[in-house]
């Protein structure tokens, strides 16, 4: 009887014998073991009976990475904070800059400036009125507070100067006003009103010329239009403090 | 026949119910596997041989699959646990592919 045959014959036909039995048994234990196995390594995760020292590692691993990913969260909140900081700095440090020049160009008369103000109206048909009396119109303003005054077309700074030209007709700044003279002077309406109202003052004086007059009209709201072209200094330059 | 058919039942128990195992018992099973199919292939080897035995095949079973275990045991409390279930592992695949050799000349006569 070869070994063929005897597997032949122990599979057919099948007989229920206490070998077959006992065999199909322990058969039927491998059986169940082999399935819950391959679906536990197919399906579940590895770390299910991994050994100790393999969680171990896996554990620091884990730590070891989430500390990692930690500190760049921290370092990355800590420079987000820095550049907040640094551009509301700059929001902040700009704007004081635009409130300075738009205050500087007012006092430099490269920008037009409104408010509230007086307009003085020097009528002079007689061509009486001379470059000093326009700048002790001038004066007294400036000392009543004016901030931004302008002679019928041309804006006064601080630079502007007055010559004597034609009867009527006044060198202001480089640019030649002929009467009316009309100021347009922005500041306190009020204080100007009394500073050119007062006894022996710039109403008063013109007043005395003969056939000049003077007229003060309060505003409410004003606008010094007329503007100085901006120079660049040629040999000056500004030094950090 | 019926240990054929014991087999395909211990299989198809085990994927449709699909019970959980202690989790004690998780490091060991398959060495156990390993060590059970081993005493199997000696099963069937003895089988054309015609020296087949019931009681002689139980024995081997458990025995294969007690100390497969034991040997996991011990490996993971001298802490080379790994290492001695490979060890294990070869040693059982080795005994296997002699069965097969033995079981593929009785069927093939090759």
């Amino acid at each position: 009887m070869t070994g063929r045959q005897r597997l032949a014959a122990a599979l057919w036909p099948p007989r229920l014998s206490r070998p077959q039995v006992v065999v199909a048994l322990l058969l039927c234990s491998l059986g169940l073991g082999l399935a819950i196995q391959v679906r536990s390594t197919n399906t579940e995760t590895q770390l299910r009976g991994a050994r100790q020292e393999d969680l171990v590692r896996v554990l620091d691993e884990v730590d070891a990475k989430q500390q990692r990913l930690q500190d760049d969260r921290q370092q990355l909140q800590s420079s987000l904070a820095t550049l907040q900081n640094s551009s509301q700095q700059a929001a902040e440090a700009q704007k004081q800059t635009r409130t300075k020049e738009q205050q500087l160009g007012v006092l430099a008369g490269t920008v037009a400036a409104t408010g509230p103000g007086i307009v003085l109206t020097v009528n002079d048909p007689g061509g009486k009125v001379q470059a000093d009396m326009l700048l002790n119109t001038l004066e007294e303003l400036r000392a009543a507070g004016a901030e931004a005054v302008q002679i019928n077309n041309v804006r006064v700074v601080a630079g502007t100067w007055f010559s004597d030209a034609d009867p009527g007709t006044v060198v202001t700044g480089g640019t030649k006003v002929t009467q009316p003279y009309r100021f347009t002077v922005i500041g306190n309406s009020h204080d100007l009103d009394v500073a050119l109202g007062i006894p022996g003052g710039v109403v008063q004086s013109v007043d005395k010329l003969q056939g000049a007059s003077a007229t003060v009209s309060e505003q409410k709201s004003l606008s010094v239009t007329a503007l100085i072209p901006l120079s660049t200094p040629g040999y000056a330059h500004s030094a950090q403090p | 026949m019926i240990a054929v058919l014991g087999l395909v039942i211990g299989v198809v128990v085990g994927l449709v119910v699909q019970p959980g195992i202690p989790t004690g018992l998780v490091p060991y099973l398959p060495i156990a596997i390993v060590a059970a199919l081993d005493a199997v292939f000696g099963g069937i080897r003895a089988m054309l041989d015609g020296i087949f035995d019931d009681k002689v095949f139980v024995v081997s079973f458990l025995s294969n699959v007690v100390v497969a275990g034991l040997i996991v045991f011990l490996g993971d409390q001298l802490g080379v646990g790994s290492q001695l279930s490979t060890g294990v592992v070869v040693v059982l695949g080795i005994r296997i592919f002699s069965n097969a050799a033995a079981i593929r000349r009785h069927v093939f006569r090759a």
